[in-house]
C-alpha cells in the first residue's frame, strides 16, 4: 500500500517533468509511430515473399510484434532512463542518498524515472496483439490467453531481473558504464520468432540473455503449443529469477558498504 | 530516565583494500590475473561521544578520514572493526526507523533532481519518509521562515544559484525532522554571505529542535561560529577532542605579541621569538612565543626597542588548528 | 596541412584507444540487426529456393558484406558533435584556425573506424565460419571499383550527417531530427533489406536519393551483381551528389556558426 502511494508520487513528479518538455513528447510520439510503420513495412515485405516465417503466419507475427513492443515499452519507459540515472548517481556519488532512504533501494532505482508518454506505446502494443490474434482466427482459447498473459508477465520479470543483476555489477566493478549494452543490443532479436535463428543465436537469446522468454514463448503459449508443465516451469523461472536478482542486489549493496570485504 | 548519548563511537576503524598498480602494459596484464592489494587505514580506533543538542566540528586535512567516519555513522559504510551507536541504532544495519531519524547532507552531492522544481522533490521525500501532511506543512513553514525557500520552490533546480540550491538541499534533508544531522562541507563553494546564512540557520535549527549536529568544514569561520567543541582527526587517528577555546592551550600554548615600532623594518626580532606574518594588521609586527615566556619577552622588548604600542593576544584559531594537523 | 592531420590523428587515435572497451559494446550493438535479418531472409530463401532472384547465399553475402561496408561508410558525427554544441565546448574549437568539422571531427571518425574495423575482423571471421558464405562471384575488378565507391559513399554520407548535426546550432531537438534522418536512411539505403525486395515506389524513390550510395551500391558492386550500366549510373549519381552535399553542408554550417556566435553560447 505504502509503495503504491510512493509510486503514485513518483508518477506525479515524472508527469510534471514531461509536461515541461511538451514539444519533445509530441515529436517522440511521431517518431514512435514512424518506427511502427517501418516495422509493419518489414513484415509486409516478408509476407509478400512467403506465407510463413519459421512456421508462423502474419497474424502471429503481428501479435509477436505487439508483445515485443510491450517488453520494449517497459525498457524504454523504465529500464533505460533509470539505468542512466543509476549510472549517473554512481559517478557523482548521489547513490549514497538513495541507499540511505528508508525505502527499498531496488524499488527506488527501478521507478525513479518513468517516461510517461510511453503509456501510449502500451496502447499500441495491445492493439497489435488484439489485431494479430484476430487475424490468426479462432485458435485462441480462454486458457491459452491466460497462459499468454501469465508468461508475458513472468518473461518480463525475467528480463527485469537480468537488468537488476547487470546494474548490480556496478557495486563490484565501479567503472562499468556499459552495464546494459548487451541487453540493449540483443533486445531487437525479440522481433522475430527465435525458431528462425541459427542454433547459436537461439541459445544466446533463450538462455543467456533470455529475450525470447518474454516474446517468443508467450506467443507459443497463445498458439497452444505449450503444455501445462512448461507453462508452470516458465512461471517458476520468472519467480526464481526475481528472487535471485533481489539477493544479488542485496549482496551488492552490502559489498558497496564494505560489509563483505 | 536512562540517559544515553545520541552518538557513541568506540574504537571505530576502517581499512580499505586498494589494488596496487604499477604503470606500463605488462604490469596491467599481470595485475589482471593477480592483484596486489595495499591496506589503507582510513580510520583507526576512533572513539568519542556526542551529547544531545551539541554541535560538534569535525576537522582534519583532506584524506584524514572525516568523510569515511561520517559515512560509517550514517550507515553507508561498514567499519572494519569497532562499534558505533547513533540514537541507539547500529547505523550500518540501515534500519528504516534509523534512516528516518537522521540525515546526511553532503555539500558536493546533489540529492535534488536537476530537472524538476525542488517542490516536487520535497513531495517525493514526504512520501519516502512517510511524513503526515500536517507535520510536513508545519516543518516546511518553519524551514521557509528560516531559509526563505518559497521563491525558489517553483524553479527547476538547475536554474538555481549554488547558494539557493544548497538552501534547498539542506531543507530537503531536514523535512523529516531528523534528530541527528551529519553535514559534510555544507557551505562548500558558497560566498561569504551564503556561508553566513547557512550558519545562522543551523544554529537556529539546533536551538529550536535540540538536534545533534556533527559537521565537517574547510571554513574555520563555520567552526568558530557554530561549534563549542571540535574533534580533530589526522591520518585516521583522533588527535583532539575538546572545547575550541582550550585548543590553543592544549595544542599550541602560544601567545602572539604585536609591537608597533618607531622605524618598523630596521629591527631584528628573531632574538625574541618566531616572527609570523599578519595580513590584517600591517602596522604591527607579530612574534609568537611560548605562553610561559610572555612576561619575560615583553619586558625585554620594552627595554630594548623604541616601542609605541604593544598587544598580547591568542593566536587565531585557524593557525592553531593547522599546527594541530602538523603534529 | 598534412602536419595538422598527422597531429590530429595522433590525438584522436589515442583518445579512441582509451574507449576501446566501449567499442566492443558498440560492435555488439551494431552486429545484431544485420545478423537477425540475415537469419530471417535465409530461412525464407531456404524454404522457397529463392526470393525475388536472391538465393540463400545471396542473402548471406549481402548482409556479411554490409557489416564491413557499413563500418567503412557510416559515421558517428552526431555523437561527438551535437554534444559539443550543446555544452559549449565547441567555442574553443571555433576560434582555432582550422575547420572543426572537416578536420578534428573527420579525423576522429576515421580513427574510430580504424579501431572498429580492427575489432570487427575477428568477429567477422567467426560469422564467416558460422554462415559459410560463398564469395566466388567476387572479382578483383569489383573490389578495386568498390574502393572509390565506398569513398564517395563515406564522403557524401559524412557531409549530409554533418549538415543534419549542424542543426544543433538552432535546436536542442537535434537527436530527434537525426533519428528521423536515420529512419529514412534505413529505408532507402538497403540496410533493412536489399532494395529489389522493397515495394516498387520505395525502389523508385531510392534511385533519386543519395543513401543507397553508402550501402546498397557498394555492396552489390563488390558482389558483382550490377551490370556495367548500373555501375556507371551509380558513379554518376555519386559525382552528382558530391557537390550537392558539399554545398548543403557549407550553407548550413555557415548559417549555424553565424547564429551560434550571435546567440553567444
Amino acid at each position: 500500500m505504502r509503495y503504491f502511494r510512493l509510486l503514485a508520487t513518483l508518477l506525479k513528479v515524472n508527469i510534471q517533468m514531461s509536461l515541461a518538455y511538451r514539444a519533445d513528447t509530441v515529436v517522440n510520439i511521431l517518431l514512435n509511430l514512424m518506427w511502427l510503420g517501418w516495422e509493419l513495412l518489414g513484415l509486409s515485405i516478408i509476407f509478400n515473399n512467403t506465407e510463413t516465417l519459421g512456421g508462423w503466419g502474419p497474424g502471429e507475427l503481428i501479435a509477436l510484434l505487439g508483445v515485443f513492443r510491450l517488453v520494449n515499452t517497459m525498457m524504454a519507459a523504465l529500464i533505460w532512463p533509470n539505468t542512466e540515472k543509476f549510472n549517473q548517481s554512481v559517478r557523482d556519488g548521489s547513490l549514497d542518498y538513495t541507499l540511505l532512504q528508508p525505502v527499498n533501494s531496488m524499488f527506488l532505482v527501478t521507478f525513479s524515472r518513468i517516461t510517461v508518454w510511453r503509456i501510449w506505446d502500451l496502447v499500441l502494443a495491445f492493439i497489435l496483439i488484439a489485431v494479430g490474434v484476430a487475424m490468426t482466427g479462432a485458435t485462441a482459447t480462454a486458457v491459452s490467453i491466460l497462459n499468454f498473459v501469465l508468461l508475458t508477465v513472468s518473461g518480463t520479470i525475467v528480463i527485469y531481473s537480468l537488468w537488476i543483476v547487470l546494474i548490480a555489477f556496478t557495486f563490484w566493478f565501479t567503472k562499468f558504464d556499459n552495464n546494459v549494452t548487451i541487453l540493449q543490443a540483443l533486445l531487437d532479436a525479440g522481433r522475430y520468432p527465435v525458431t528462425v535463428y541459427p542454433v547459436w543465436l537461439r541459445i544466446i537469446v533463450t538462455y543467456l540473455i533470455p529475450i525470447a522468454v518474454a516474446t517468443t514463448i508467450p506467443l507459443q503459449a497463445l498458439r497452444g503449443e505449450l503444455g501445462l508443465g512448461s507453462v508452470v516451469t516458465f512461471i517458476g523461472i520468472g519467480i526464481a529469477s526475481f528472487l535471485a536478482a533481489s539477493s544479488v542486489w542485496k549482496v551488492g549493496v552490502k559489498r558497496y558498504s564494505g560489509a563483505s570485504s | 530516565m536512562a540517559h544515553q548519548s545520541p552518538i557513541l563511537v568506540t574504537r571505530l576503524s576502517k581499512t580499505y583494500k586498494v589494488p596496487e598498480r604499477e604503470g606500463g602494459f605488462g604490469a596491467a596484464v599481470r595485475s589482471f590475473f593477480k592483484r596486489k592489494y595495499k591496506d589503507v587505514k582510513a580510520v583507526q580506533e576512533v572513539s568519542f561521544k556526542i551529547e544531545q543538542g551539541e554541535i560538534v566540528g569535525f576537522l582534519g586535512p583532506n584524506g584524514a578520514g572525516k568523510t569515511t567516519t561520517l559515512k560509517m555513522l550514517s550507515g553507508l559504510l561498514h567499519p572494519t572493526s569497532g562499534g558505533a551507536a547513533v540514537l541507539s541504532f547500529i547505523p550500518w544495519e540501515l534500519k528504516p526507523e534509523y534512516l528516518r531519524s537522521m540525515t546526511l547532507v553532503m555539500g558536493q552531492r546533489n540529492r535534488l533532481s536537476w530537472d524538476i522544481p525542488a517542490a516536487d522533490s520535497f513531495l517525493l521525500n514526504q512520501a519516502i519518509y512517510r511524513i503526515p501532511d500536517d507535520e510536513y506543512k508545519k516543518t516546511y513553514k518553519e524551514l521557509d521562515e528560516l531559509l526563505e525557500l518559497e521563491p525558489l520552490m517553483k524553479k527547476p533546480v538547475r536554474n538555481l544559484s549554488l547558494g539557493e540550491r544548497m538552501k534547498c538541499e539542506i531543507a530537503a534533508g531536514l523535512l523529516h525532522r531528523p534528530k541527528v544531522l551529519f553535514l559534510d562541507e555544507p557551505t562548500i563553494g558558497l560566498d561569504i554571505t551564503g556561508q553566513a546564512r547557512i550558519r545562522e540557520f543551523l544554529l537556529e535549527y539546533n536551538q529550536r529542535t535540540g538536534a545533534t549536529i556533527l559537521l565537517t568544514s574547510h571554513y574555520m569561520a563555520d567552526v568558530t561560529a557554530l561549534c563549542e567543541r571540535i574533534l580533530i582527526i589526522h591520518h585516521g587517528e583522533l588527535k583532539y577532542d575538546g572545547g575550541i577555546s582550550d585548543l590553543s592551550r592544549r595544542i599550541a600554548p602560544f601567545k602572539l605579541i604585536g609591537v608597533m615600532l618607531a622605524d618598523a623594518d630596521t629591527h631584528d626580532l628573531s632574538g625574541y621569538g618566531i616572527e609570523v606574518p599578519n595580513e590584517e594588521d600591517l602596522e604591527k609586527r607579530y612574534i609568537q612565543v611560548n605562553a610561559g615566556d610572555v612576561t619575560g619577552v615583553t619586558s625585554r622588548l620594552l627595554a630594548d626597542l623604541p616601542i609605541h604600542d604593544i598587544t598580547i593576544t591568542d593566536p587565531p584559531i585557524e593557525s592553531v588548528i593547522e599546527q594541530a594537523f602538523q603534529q | 596541412m598534412v602536419n595538422i592531420f598527422k597531429r590530429l590523428w595522433q590525438v584522436n587515435w589515442a583518445e579512441q584507444w582509451q574507449y576501446r572497451a566501449n567499442l566492443i559494446m558498440y560492435l555488439l550493438y551494431f552486429l545484431v540487426s544485420p545478423v537477425i535479418y540475415l537469419a530471417v531472409w535465409t530461412s525464407i530463401a531456404a524454404s522457397r529456393g529463392e526470393v525475388n532472384g536472391f538465393t540463400t547465399n545471396d542473402f548471406i553475402t549481402y548482409y556479411m558484406t554490409l557489416l564491413i561496408v557499413d563500418q567503412i561508410t557510416s559515421n558517428i558525427i552526431l555523437h561527438i558533435f551535437a554534444y559539443k554544441v550543446q555544452d559549449g565546448s565547441l567555442s574553443g574549437e571555433l576560434i582555432r584556425p582550422i575547420h572543426p568539422m572537416l578536420t578534428n571531427t573527420l579525423v576522429n571518425n576515421i580513427a574510430f573506424k580504424a579501431l572498429s574495423l580492427m575489432g570487427l575482423t575477428p568477429i567477422w571471421i567467426i560469422l564467416f565460419a558460422l554462415f559459410r558464405p560463398d564469395y566466388s562471384g567476387v572479382t578483383w575488378l569489383n573490389m578495386a571499383l568498390s574502393i572509390p565507391a565506398m569513398a564517395l559513399g563515406f564522403i557524401i554520407g559524412f557531409l549530409l550527417s554533418a549538415a543534419v548535426t549542424s542543426l544543433a546550432f538552432w535546436t536542442t531537438r537535434v537527436y530527434s531530427i537525426s533519428e528521423f534522418y536515420f529512419a529514412i536512411f534505413l529505408l532507402f539505403s538497403g540496410q533493412f533489406v536489399p532494395l529489389p525486395l522493397m515495394p516498387d515506389f520505395v525502389q523508385e524513390v531510392a534511385k533519386y536519393l543519395p543513401f543507397q550510395l553508402s550501402l546498397y551500391f557498394p555492396i552489390q558492386l563488390i558482389l558483382g551483381k550490377l551490370s556495367p550500366e548500373e555501375i556507371i549510373q551509380g558513379f554518376l549519381a555519386g559525382i552528382l551528389w558530391l557537390p550537392i552535399s558539399i554545398g548543403l553542408f557549407n550553407w548550413v554550417w555557415r548559417e549555424g556558426v553565424r547564429r551560434y556566435s550571435a546567440v553567444g553560447a
